[in-house]
């Protein structure tokens, strides 16, 4: 379980997340909606470490960060390393021996090629391989299904299942709601920094609808299409 | 956008182009006074930094902006007044045929464009333990085989100097590879606490750059063997160079310029005892750069 308290950060006098209070179960797999700027990434990134904030961070399983499996939007990856060395690479960071690491090369990737030169959806492939080699408890997928294929997006999501089956905690945020309607327990939605809302599965119909309203309003009518 | 770096480092930019041309020549001098191969390391160096501008997303970029035969007219600019110090000072040394080849070379370079990703992989000894070997190996490796070609020319002329120098060569080329802070993210991943994880690229450093100039340490100790203990003295130097690097880095992680450390490493240059001092302090120091993200 990791419980949020009070959780606020600033950027300078910018204030990008506010009193954020939040719990995240074991076996359970959340969503985190809210548009580009909504402090999303950000509220992944103080919950993993990465960034200073204000209030309490806490889990069962101390550090954090080492039980955590990070998915960034656009992973990093450096200019001439393969996919196999940027696996082997995050697995001694976390000190997992994987003996055969073609077995569990899910995805198909050309593992001996520059990660560089894969495309988007490769990479970010590549990314969730690595990070569920390592063996966390917890995982957050900032943006898992971007970029990445029709089958991958099947398997990924088939994946998450399977995490939720293995009692794991599971945080993802998606610009596609579908993906998340398929996948999570309950969604927050997320708003200027501020939790506004919380969902529970039977509700998410409603929650599209009202996304779905909010994002389009008259927008469209201003555009003025004929 | 150099101004903007070294601003952000905190230094004028008058005061940092002083220091580069001081280190350029101090290097040049170096070079020259070192070995009679020194034109052809020279040249080959002088084209690998100008080389850099010919990448391929870059020259698409000039190429959009201003159209094909204002492009190559831009490059041919860049390469050229890139290349001025190098043919200044070939000039100085009154090694004109070289000079003229450097600018030759240049305006075929800035007609040409290289992928920085190739698409075939180069094999690397140091795969099993990624990145700072696996990625500078690939990026360098040529460096490494005029270092081997070099002791073995030390040897048939029995220049004992020259053979030092190959064995520098692999060792400075071993430095730069910790002279980049590495995203955050590829440090956060350990499960380590900030002492072993020092302690753990402090290993791997030695023990890749070692095994890079353990052929070169072989060779000039068989044939050299009165000065093996000159070979010793450079080795052991090149260890604690490699570890001040390291302890530079994340003395001032997540920056990626760190002036303090670098004006100390100057010193440590001219007075090397002056590593005793500064290894363990800036060990320390990184220590608690790093605690922020290591727990």
């Amino acid at each position: 379980m990791i419980s949020i308290r009070n959780l606020s950060k600033k950027f300078g006098t910018k204030e990008v997340l506010h009193q954020i209070q939040l719990d995240f179960e074991k076996g359970k797999v959340y969503g985190i909606v809210g548009e580009n700027g909504a402090g999303k990434t950000t509220f992944f990134r103080c919950i993993a470490g990465l960034e200073d904030y204000e209030g309490e961070i806490s889990s069962h399983l101390t550090p954090l960060k080492n039980h955590l499996g990070l998915l960034l939007t656009e992973p990093f990856f450096f200019p001439k390393i393969t996919g196999k060395e940027y696996l082997h690479l995050l697995c001694q960071a976390r000190g997992v021996q994987i003996p055969n690491m073609e077995d569990k090369n899910i995805f198909d990737l050309p593992l001996n090629q520059y990660a560089a030169t894969y495309s988007t959806g490769m990479k970010k492939k590549l990314a969730l391989t690595a990070i569920l080699l390592q063996g966390n408890e917890y995982f957050i997928l900032d943006e898992p299904f971007n970029g990445v294929d029709i089958q991958s997006n099947i398997l990924i999501t088939e994946i998450i299942h399977q995490l939720k089956a293995l009692n794991k905690t599971v945080i993802i945020s998606s610009h596609i709601f579908s993906t998340l309607s398929d996948t999570c327990d309950e969604i927050h939605v997320m708003s200027q920094g501020s939790l506004i809302k919380s969902v529970q599965k039977p509700d998410f119909a409603i929650l599209e609808t009202e996304i779905k309203q909010m994002t389009l309003g008259k927008k469209l009518d201003k555009l003025g299409l004929t | 956008m150099t101004n903007r770096h070294l601003r952000d480092a905190g230094i004028h930019p008058l005061l940092g182009y002083v220091g580069l041309t001081a280190l350029f020549l101090g290097l040049s001098v170096y070079l020259f006074q070192s070995t009679e191969f020194a034109p052809y390391i020279y040249l080959l160096f002088a084209l690998s930094l100008i080389g850099n501008l010919s990448e391929k997303r870059r020259t698409e970029f000039l190429r959009i902006c201003f159209g094909d035969s204002s492009m190559k007219k831009i490059r041919i600019g860049e390469n050229v007044m890139a290349s001025l110090p190098f043919i200044a000072f070939l000039l100085y040394q009154q090694l004109f045929a070289y000079m003229a080849i450097l600018l030759a070379l240049v305006i075929l370079l800035a007609l040409s464009q290289f992928k920085t990703v190739m698409a075939w992989t180069l094999w690397t000894p140091f795969s099993k333990r990624p990145f700072e070997f696996t990625v500078g190996f690939r990026n360098t490796f040529y460096l490494f085989i005029l270092a081997y070609g070099l002791a073995v020319v030390a040897v048939f002329q029995d220049n004992f100097n020259m053979g030092i120098f190959a064995l520098l060569i692999v060792f400075i080329t071993c430095l730069f590879y910790h002279s980049k802070a590495e995203n955050e993210y590829y440090v956060w991943a350990f499960h380590l606490k900030p002492r072993a994880f020092l302690l753990r690229k402090i290993k791997t450093a030695l023990l890749y750059s070692s095994l890079l100039a353990l052929p070169i340490a072989l060779l000039i100790s068989y044939f050299f063997y009165p000065n093996m203990g000159i070979i010793l003295l450079f080795i052991v130097l090149s260890w604690a160079f490699l570890i001040s690097m390291i302890v530079s880095k994340y003395s001032e992680y997540p920056n990626e310029i760190y002036l303090t450390p670098s004006i100390f490493l100057a010193l440590c240059l001219w007075f090397p005892p002056f590593l005793l001092i500064f290894i363990p302090f800036f060990f320390k120091k990184s220590e608690h750069r790093l605690s922020r993200l290591l727990k």
